[in-house]
């Protein structure tokens, strides 16, 4: 296929910047299991409702049998978050969405493309997954509501004590992050594993299914603060001058009011917030660190040559910005992303913490703040724990990532 | 560097100016309204039932008194003509019953918030014999309200006997107004005899309510939430709070002392540890002490500051195990008999596990700057030149090296201010501290407006100076950086 000229460009010296970044990134072991640790965590939250759900997978009762596990996981009555909608959407998805990315990078990989033209195949076709993703995402927000839910674990204890014939299979944890009636406080034991809040609710569960709630809040809020961030900071490294000035002064005003109050005031002025309130005034708020980052990164690179050879050639701004300064600026961007996913997360906790979040999503920072006014170590403990391994999963992911891309850390 | 400095000063008028701009955008665009919960739980027509009717007016009241009944940008309601009023009225009415309930407390709420502008549209039905019954009678009782006469000096104290007596005078023209009303089912004299007591009113004040140019413009501009909202601000009056009617700025003051007192306290504390832990652990680098510094150091700053205060706070305060520290406050409740020695004691007692919830996140996080900066440095060619030179190790350190590396450190001050300010917060919410983080947690609650405002106003106008103290500490301790 190719050209004689080309040379063959499978040989090891053949590496492209990520291929560095990642060889060296490797090369960290605490950062690399991290981010498994972190891939663990997001496996944790899709799976949720096969650990822990009060639907049966299989229901007997006589009349038939029915799956109303099967049924719940799209449920909006079930699952009141559209967040968790989306979760379960990734769990019935999982192996069909596995299976069609092995199959395509297999065809991809005999294409008989060389290296560069497949990797940017192969993220090409990723980009559209995650953009489908995304599009999905956005579309259980607007799922309405169906018919009430009903207990099925309340209805089975209830035909059990009636002495009816039934047989249902539920999951390992057969209830719910919401199935209230346990003994208040109860401590840590063999089926509460991380004991009872003071709702009468299973922390353990609440605590699972919060992993979904906290990963998704991190992720999402980022998103919104680089992508406001990359859009004003690259208009001001770029253009400079007086589009500079005045981006300038807006991040110096943003800068100069404490980020957690207004975010408190924000939240806590809307009557009722939800978790996607949250992630947009968190977004609206904290893009001032990524806005500076960028616009330092255009300045160092608008006078090299390559982009003074890109001008010459007569490209389109929009291109110059978006296809050659960028991806150069992208790794402190990324860098900062990934503590900014910590601090987003903390943040939600915070407001949790104090009463001002999303009362009806399980968040760690709401069964902390049950800890702190019952004094009951397990709602302290087990919380902060969760809170504390993300978090430093993810702090010590982006330290990898940092000495990762910083050129004076190779050896 | 004295110009540098009031330059510096005088730079930061426009830039509060444009924060306190940004705050009022937000608060006055963001969803819900202030003081909503007063308002909620009630419907909108509800005016028979007489506390219903009570709770009505107090929240008209509070409205008026805030300001939160004029439009936020532009006031137009000069030209409210009949129309609309009617439209509202008979919202509020809802004699079809085919009226949401949202439509009827957006409709009260409107026929509120006109205030007297209104007046003419309602003169104009309640004039209109041709109009039903019903209509007019409610035209009557909202004249009664939106006839009065805004009379906000009643909230203030210290009035002189010139505006004593206009307040008296207002208060009797209100009181005339208030008992011209009718219901439908009042005889026909009644109704006549108060129509034309409201038409013989309507015509002695008309003069209210013919604008010119000039008026139209003021109202346009001037008597709208924006305008009083700068006005109040340029004569620094930040209002009152609306649970106890007492001036926010002196509250937020008398709570400043306690939380300035932690600030201080914990910036103290990072840089003393911080500082000497990062030389400490960089000349050590790559020895066994120095990664179990760093790993230490690394796991406090993941640590989330509240989880830290209420593990604290449990273990050591309320006697599960251990009862070590008062469980919360700044200082113990009866203060007078001690000694000064003694009360400086008492208030250390209180105040040492916040400050140490507020300090260790950025103590790791400096001390681990301070490493790296030092690092930087130290194998630069001037530190060899030294050490060739023959210094001892320790000049070498802490007068070549470590005075140069710990420039960068200066800078991170200033963003450590806002976020000392912000989180404290929470640990002033954990500890029961009474400083302006819970005080502005206990507003938010309430939703006190007028409270809110001035904290945020306050604790941005706090993180301005500290960046300027910064950029100032900057410039005084690198002498690479003029002023020119």
């Amino acid at each position: 296929m190719s050209a004689p000229m080309i040379p063959d460009t499978n040989e090891p010296e053949d590496q492209t910047f990520g291929d560095i970044v990642w060889i060296q990134f490797k090369k960290n072991t605490v950062a690399y299991w991290s981010l498994w640790g972190l891939g663990f965590l997001f496996f944790l939250a899709i799976v949720a409702p096969i650990i822990a759900s009060g639907r049966p997978f299989i229901w007997d009762a006589g009349e038939g049998t029915s799956y109303p596990w099967f049924s719940s996981l799209f449920d909006r009555n079930y699952f009141e978050n559209p967040v968790d909608i989306f979760f379960n959407l990734l769990l019935a998805a999982s192996i069909p969405v596995t299976l069609l990315c092995l199959y395509r990078l297999k065809s991809i990989r005999s294409m008989g493309l060389d290296k560069r033209p497949r990797r940017a195949r192969i993220g090409y076709e990723l980009r559209v997954l995650v953009g489908l993703l995304l599009v999905v995402f956005t579309g259980t927000l607007f799922q309405t509501h169906s018919e009430p839910y009903t207990q099925y674990f309340d209805q089975y204890e209830a035909r059990v004590e009636a002495g009816e014939a039934t047989t249902a299979t539920f999951p390992i944890v057969p209830y719910m992050f919401r199935t209230t009636g346990f003994k208040s406080l109860e401590k840590p034991s063999g089926t509460h594993w991380l004991g009872v809040d003071e709702s009468t609710r299973d922390v353990g569960v609440r605590l699972l299914y919060g992993t979904r709630i906290s990963l998704t809040i991190g992720v999402i809020a980022v998103a919104i603060y680089v992508t406001i961030g990359i859009i004003l900071g690259s208009l001001a490294g770029f253009f400079a001058g007086k589009i500079d000035m005045l981006i300038q002064r807006l991040i110096e005003i943003v800068m100069s009011i404490p980020a957690l109050i207004i975010i408190l005031v924000l939240v806590a002025f809307l009557e009722k917030p939800s978790i996607f309130h949250i992630m947009l005034v968190i977004g609206l708020v904290r893009w001032t660190g990524v806005a500076r980052l960028v616009r330092g990164e255009f300045y160092r690179l608008r006078g090299q040559d390559f982009v003074t050879s890109a001008v010459a050639l007569g490209y389109p701004t929009h291109r110059i910005i978006f296809k050659h300064i960028l991806p150069n600026a992208m790794g402190p961007v990324l860098v900062s992303a990934t503590f900014g996913v910590a601090g987003a997360i903390l943040l939600e906790s915070t407001l949790s913490f104090l009463g001002l979040g999303d009362l009806s999503a399980p968040s760690w920072g709401q069964t902390l703040s049950e800890g702190y006014s019952s004094g009951a170590w397990h709602l302290i403990l087990a919380p902060g724990f969760a809170i504390f391994l993300t978090v430093s999963l993810l702090n010590l992911v982006g330290e990898g990532l940092r000495d990762a891309l910083d050129p004076k850390m190779r050896k | 560097m004295f110009a540098y400095v009031i330059k510096r000063i005088l730079l930061m008028i426009p830039t509060f100016a444009a924060i306190s701009l940004v705050i009022f955008v937000v608060l006055n665009f963001a969803p819900g309204t202030p003081g909503g919960q007063m308002q909620t739980g009630e419907g909108g027509g509800a005016q028979d039932a007489s506390t219903a009717g009570e709770q009505r007016e107090s929240y008209r009241i509070f409205k008026e008194q805030f300001n939160l009944d004029k439009p936020v940008l532009l006031n137009t309601r000069y030209e409210l003509g009949r129309s609309e009023i009617e439209t509202s009225l008979r919202h509020i009415l809802n004699e079809n019953g085919d009226v949401a309930p949202a439509l009827r407390i957006q409709a009260q709420e409107d026929i509120e918030n006109w205030g007297r502008y209104a007046v003419p549209g309602l003169m104009d039905i309640l004039q209109d014999a041709s109009a039903p019954a019903s209509l007019r009678a409610l035209a009557s009782q909202r004249l009664t309200f939106n006839a009065q006469i805004q009379n906000k000096m009643v909230y203030q104290k210290n009035l002189s006997d010139e505006e004593r007596t206009e307040v008296k005078r207002i208060a009797k023209a209100n009181g005339q107004v208030r008992a011209w009303s009718f219901s439908t089912e009042d005889p026909a004299e009644k109704v006549e005899q108060t129509t034309s007591d409201w038409s013989a009113w309507y015509e002695a004040n008309a003069a209210d309510w013919t604008y010119d140019s000039t008026d139209k413009l003021s109202i346009l501009l001037l008597d709208t939430r924006f305008a009083k909202y700068w006005e109040n601000l340029a004569k620094l009056n930040f209002g009152v709070s609306h649970v106890d009617k007492r001036p926010v700025l002196n509250k937020v003051f008398s709570k400043l002392k306690y939380s300035i007192t932690l600030s201080i306290s914990a910036v103290i504390i990072i840089y003393s540890i911080s500082l000497p832990l990062g030389i400490w652990s960089s000349i050590r680098q790559n020895t066994t002490a120095d990664r179990v510094v760093t790993t230490f150091l690394f796991m406090l700053y993941s640590l989330p500051s509240f989880f830290v205060a209420v593990f604290l706070l449990n273990l050591l305060t309320r006697g599960t195990p251990l009862q070590i520290f008062p469980t919360s406050g700044f200082e113990s409740l009866d203060t007078s008999q001690m000694t000064a020695l003694e009360h400086i004691k008492d208030v250390a007692w209180h105040v040492i596990l916040p400050i140490f919830c507020m300090s260790y996140a950025a103590l790791a996080a400096i001390s681990r700057y301070a490493r790296s900066g030092l690092l930087d440095v130290i194998r630069s060619d001037y530190v060899r030149t030294a050490r060739a030179k023959g210094l001892p190790e320790s000049i070498v350190i802490l007068k070549h090296a470590a005075r140069n590396g710990m420039i960068p450190i200066l800078t991170l001050l200033a963003s450590l201010l806002p976020a000392l300010i912000g989180g404290s917060v929470v640990i002033e919410v954990v500890f029961g501290i009474p400083g302006m983080g819970s005080y502005l947690f206990e507003s938010i609650n309430v939703r006190d407006y007028n409270a809110v405002m001035a904290v945020l106003l306050i604790s941005s106008a706090l993180t301005l100076l500290g960046m300027l103290i910064s950029d100032l500490s900057y410039a005084l301790v690198d002498p690479r950086i003029t002023f020119e």
